[in-house]
């Protein structure tokens, strides 16, 4: 039969190297055999001297652990920080740009919408948590071969780390952050995922059984595409801002042509009927929904004429503060 | 009233650094682990098993003691003997101990002893 402490002896010689083991079993044993010999000269029982000797040692992967100096943490201190700002950035970038790009491109393949809802949530938990895994790997393996522990300064660097040059700039409306860029990108690609949708969606059929599309079969064959490439340019636009941090007259001016470049087409469809399809609105039962001077179109128009000239006027604003 | 945990948590931050000093002062007679683990306490500086044995290997990794396996006595032992360096560290820690007890003593605002 095997003794408790032969038992405690083998769990804690696991976390020891094969080279040291030898010396630290050897020493361990004479060490808990003096322990248990002076309690039981002291008048104990020999089981309960050697059970209270071993829970006093306690855990032996812990003692394994202190004796080999392996840090009993995944991430610590030293590091935690850096690892904090190398995971918490891409992944608030990455995920929603993910989920909105795999809808999109579920609704462009005709899925229903509510499946590239789903599709599109799934992509971006997977890409969340490969993020999540794979820097925290990155971390721990980094924490382990102990350039953290001991505050290599170039590591800490290379891992994002503090300096002086990473203090925030005093707010400015000029001045472009993640936030912002990420809100932007995500309302862009939000718009384009809209257009799939609308493209692609209806419940409606002709005599010939043919779908009876929303928009404008012109409209939808020729400016759908056109308009997409302009709200690419856009996010392009955003990213080239968010490089640079801060909005700049030249910046502000091709943001303002791209956003005529989008609202131009939209205006002038819209005002002469050319966005809805007229076949759709009949079948809704509301023919002046596609009539380019129906209240509709005119909302839109009206709708598109404020929001594009308060981004561009938005634009100029910030590029002119300092 | 005194939180006893608060208290207790305390004192062992304030001794954890001093464990080191007592170890390479106690081991300028060289010694093994139990035995250092009952000098200590007889010395008035209790410390667990689990403590002390990691301890002694680190320090003698980083050159402060050095150790000898002895075979003579009713079970080998590994006896420990701080080394120059450390009896050369040990008083230069003893020296800022003995500092920062003056210190904290005319912070206190009584003379110090």
């Amino acid at each position: 039969m095997t003794t408790l402490t032969e038992r405690y002896l083998v769990a804690a010689l696991q976390g020891i190297p094969e080279r040291q083991r030898g010396d630290v079993e050897r020493e361990l044993s004479s060490s808990i055999a003096d322990a248990v010999e002076d309690r039981v000269a002291a008048g104990e029982e020999r089981a309960g001297a050697e059970t209270a000797v071993l829970e006093g040692l306690g855990d032996p992967a812990r003692l394994a652990a202190g004796i080999t100096g392996r840090p009993a943490y995944l991430i610590g201190p030293d590091l935690f920080f850096e690892y904090q700002r190398v995971l918490i950035s891409p992944i608030l970038l990455a995920v929603p740009i993910v989920g909105v790009v795999r809808a999109a491109i579920e609704v462009g393949n005709d899925a229903g919408l509510g499946d590239a809802l789903l599709q599109g949530l799934g992509a971006a938990i997977t890409v969340g948590v490969h993020l999540f895994f794979w820097v925290t790997l990155m971390f721990v393996i980094a924490e382990r071969t102990g350039s953290g522990r001991f505050g290599d300064a170039d590591l800490r660097k290379l891992m994002g780390g503090w300096s002086v040059e990473r203090l925030p700039e005093p707010p400015s409306l000029a001045r472009v952050g993640l936030g912002d860029t990420v809100g932007e990108v995500f309302t862009l690609l939000l718009t384009v995922a809209g257009l799939l949708v609308l493209r692609g969606f209806s419940s409606f059929t002709d005599d010939s059984g043919a779908v009876i599309t929303i928009l404008n079969p012109t409209f939808q064959e020729t400016w759908v595409p056109v308009l997409i490439a302009v709200l690419g340019l856009l996010v392009i636009l955003r990213m080239v801002i968010f490089r640079i941090g801060r909005w700049t007259l030249p910046l502000a001016s091709v943001h303002a042509a791209l956003e005529v470049a989008f609202s131009g087409p939209l205006i002038v469809l819209a005002l002469t009927g050319s966005l809805i399809n007229p076949a759709f609105a009949r079948e809704v039962g509301w023919p002046p929904l596609a009539d380019g001077n129906g209240v509709v179109m005119l909302g839109i128009v009206v709708g598109v004429v404020l929001v594009t000239a308060w981004e561009i006027f938005d634009g100029f604003r910030r590029a002119r503060h300092p | 009233m005194i939180d006893p945990e608060l208290l207790g948590a305390h004192r062992q931050e304030l001794r954890r650094g001093t464990v080191v000093l007592a170890c390479l002062l106690a081991l300028r007679t060289p010694g093994y682990g139990y035995g250092l683990l009952k000098t200590l306490e007889t010395a008035g500086i209790p410390s667990d098993a689990n403590t002390i044995y990691p301890l002694l290997r680190r320090l003698e990794e980083r050159g402060l003691l050095s150790s000898e396996w002895n075979t003579e006595d009713t079970r080998p032992r590994k006896f420990y003997r701080t080394s120059p360096t450390g009896v050369a560290m040990a008083s230069q820690l003893l020296d800022d101990m003995t500092e920062l007890a003056a210190s904290l003593q005319t912070l206190n605002g009584g003379d110090t002893r």
